[in-house]
């Protein structure tokens, strides 16, 4: 195995009794692992080497993560997933408008981060620009916002749905008026938590059809292909943010 | 229309109405009185006037009176006539008599007899013998005996008028010499000037205290209104400005200070929360990484449990002390969407969860908390109660988000207790599963910042239902 196979990771954070073990276990699930105490150790870091990914705490004394995250995306075009002790809703939505790419809240299962990573990596590179992917998408004027998960119908009014729903219902969008069989929805929205989907997709449509259509029974969004699948039929257009 | 007033205005105005009211009875007693004194002292003097003037009884011819009277207009005399004092009819002619004549009705005066008695003697008038009564004008013998009196009476309207009658004899003389004094009109102007003043008095006065009093009840509202907004979000703002009398002022300073006291404690709380939040749970991440190291993985197993239960407690502590704080604005929110996508975390979990469908209810909601306030209720279903059924209702004054269960129920006397922090039910059999007792008393302060409540019963046909009912407005 040659050395540049290994995915190099920077982790930066003030805690020694998280950042030690946490790099520990990284580096026993297989990558190369530099730590920083602070932003600015990570900035000296980082005039050396550059990393695949950055893990990022957010609470640090002196210059913080946010303010880290932000330099690292806008002038390094650097994937970063952030460490945060919050769990407030905000606060992760500030993360992710800022550039980041995922985030996890502590105490946060080791594996499930390590699952993040690689789905980050793997997303990372895939498109050179991550950006488009948090566009929101609009149909019939309804709108899905990738980020925020939040779907709002055409008088603005919030449709909460579940995760398993949100993925589904972006496998549509992103592939309107397409054919889909049952076998390359389950593909394409099998993410992390790939128990969510135990469920049949039909049952997870019938909901989402549910809360979008307005006859469940006479659906005119998500149409039922006969022997096929599912197509979705409206048209989808995705508007670039304002912002660059 | 409220007769009895609420406001301190109103009270204070209406004691006023009633303090003025009852000074200007007595006023009018009192001024009525003394009219009445007045109106007695001029017959009297009247009477006296008469009786001094002419000590002998004198044949004076009509000619003769006119020339005096002339004569005195002239030089300017008149009767001494007080400027407040009644109008004195004209006095009938004194007429001597060997004894005064008693009628039937009469009524003897001893008081003003008295009266009369000194006056007389104050201006030298011996006197032998004095009567005085008030008889009845048409009763007296001399109206019966003289037709052109009884005209001028009539022309007068003194008819149904007392004269006052004064006889007097003086020493030596052999005849009384009896002076008739026709009661004068009750004065009506007394009654008008007091009407009059008590309109005046009141009108100044009520609506100076109307001005005066706006100065007090004014920040007094200000005030009230603010504790009111404080108290419904804990937030201080600008200081009041201290506005109106000093003791006002100084209420209102005292509330400033009492606010800024207050919203400094809940910050500092909360500043307290969050960081305990957060020194908390870097260790755990910390020994959440490390147990990956443990072999046993059913022991591995255990601890990440374990962890996980500090952290859920955790986040019901901050949430808790976060509730009600939220910048964000209320959004509109289809709640039966946002009820589906709950259960159906729970569904897809395999949880025994169900939902009754129900049509789009559109409402304001702060959508993060209720759908937390939801979960947390269907969770404690679930744990407690075996499984869980969610239906949402509607009516005219609320909108309910029912979880009904099939398991125990809570003991009726219990049920109060279970809202309070940290209270679990029968806590030695749920130690294992976790949670800080936090999840209903986080649920009632959700229910209570959307305007709502939360309700625990017990099921008739068994389980607890727990309904968040939110106004429907």
């Amino acid at each position: 195995m040659t050395e540049t196979a290994l995915t190099s990771l920077l982790l930066v954070d003030d805690e020694a009794s998280l950042r030690e073990p946490l790099a520990e276990y990284l580096v026993r699930q297989g990558f190369d692992v530099q730590q920083a105490v602070s932003a600015a150790a990570a900035r000296s870091l980082l005039r050396e080497t550059v990393p695949d990914l950055v893990l990022l705490d957010v609470m640090m004394p002196g210059e913080d993560g946010l303010s880290l995250c932000r330099h690292l995306v806008e002038a390094r075009q650097l994937p970063v997933i952030l460490l945060t002790a919050k769990g407030e809703a905000t606060d992760r939505i500030i993360g992710l408008e800022i550039g980041a790419d995922d985030y996890v809240t502590k105490p946060f299962e080791p594996r499930e981060l390590v699952a993040r990573i690689r789905s980050v990596l793997r997303r990372a590179g895939r498109a050179s620009s991550t950006r488009l992917a948090d566009s929101p998408y609009e149909f019939e004027g309804w709108q899905l916002d990738p980020l925020k998960r939040r779907l709002t119908d055409p008088e603005g009014v919030l449709v909460s749905i579940s995760t398993a729903e949100f993925r589904l219902l972006r496998a549509f969008l992103d592939h309107p008026r397409q054919v889909l069989d049952r076998d390359q929805l389950l593909n394409m929205v099998q993410g992390r938590e790939a128990h969510l989907f135990d469920r049949a997709v039909d049952n997870q449509i019938s909901r989402l059809r549910r809360k979008i259509e307005a006859d469940s029974r006479n659906p005119e969004y998500i149409v039922t292909v006969r022997g096929g699948g599912y197509r979705f039929a409206a048209k989808v257009s995705r508007p670039l943010p304002d912002k660059d | 229309m409220r007769l009895w007033p609420r406001s301190l205005r109103g009270q204070i105005l209406l004691a006023a109405t009633l303090a003025i009211l009852l000074a200007q009875c007595v006023t009018a007693v009192l001024l009525y009185r003394a009219a009445e004194n007045r109106r007695d002292s001029a017959m009297l003097n009247a009477a006296a006037l008469q009786l001094v003037r002419i000590s002998e009884p004198q044949e004076t011819t009509r000619f003769e009176r006119r020339r005096v009277q002339r004569a005195r207009r002239n030089r300017g005399e008149t009767i001494d006539r007080p400027r407040l004092a009644p109008r004195l009819p004209r006095p009938i002619r004194l007429e001597w008599v060997d004894k005064p004549a008693q009628v039937e009705g009469d009524q003897p005066q001893y008081g003003r007899e008295e009266e009369l008695l000194a006056l007389l003697q104050s201006q030298g008038v011996a006197v032998a013998e004095i009567l005085v009564i008030e008889r009845k004008a048409s009763a007296d013998p001399i109206v019966a005996a003289r037709p052109r009196l009884r005209a001028r009476m009539g022309r007068e309207g003194l008819d149904n008028r007392n004269f006052l009658v004064a006889a007097v004899r003086r020493e030596g003389a052999a005849q009384w010499a009896v002076a008739r004094v026709p009661e004068p009109e009750v004065q009506r102007g007394v009654q008008r000037t007091i009407l009059f003043q008590t309109l005046v008095i009141f009108l100044l006065l009520t609506s100076s205290l109307f001005f005066f009093l706006r100065r007090i009840t004014r920040p007094l509202a200000a005030l009230a209104d603010r504790t009111e907004r404080f108290t419904a979000r804990q937030q201080a703002g600008e200081p009041l400005a201290a506005e109106g009398p000093e003791d006002i002022q100084r209420l209102i300073r005292a509330h400033n200070a009492m606010e800024a006291r207050i919203s400094g404690l809940i910050d500092e709380k909360d500043v307290m929360l969050g960081a305990i939040g957060h020194d908390l749970k870097t260790p755990l991440a910390a020994l959440r990484v490390r147990i990956e190291s443990v072999e046993d993985e059913s022991e591995r197993e255990k601890m990440a449990a374990v962890i996980e239960d500090i952290t859920r407690s955790l986040d019901d502590i901050l949430s808790l002390a976060r509730v009600g704080k939220g910048n964000e604005p209320p959004e509109l929110t289809d709640l039966a969407a946002l009820t589906a996508a709950v259960v159906e975390e729970f569904e897809d979990r395999g949880m025994p969860v169900h939902i009754i469908d129900h049509p789009r209810i559109v409402r304001p909601v702060y959508v993060t908390w209720l759908r937390r306030a939801l979960r947390n209720l269907i969770s404690n279903a679930v744990r407690y109660g075996n499984e869980a059924t969610v239906s949402l209702l509607e009516d005219n004054k609320k909108i309910i988000l029912r979880i009904d269960d099939t398991g125990p129920g809570i003991d009726d006397d219990r049920i109060a207790d279970m809202l309070e922090p940290f209270t679990r039910g029968e806590a030695s059999r749920n130690r294992a599963t976790g949670g800080a007792g936090l999840g209903l008393t986080l649920a009632r302060s959700i229910a209570e910042q959307h305007g709502g409540e939360l309700v625990l019963t017990n099921r008739a046909e068994g389980g607890l239902r727990a309904e968040i009912s939110l106004p429907n407005a």
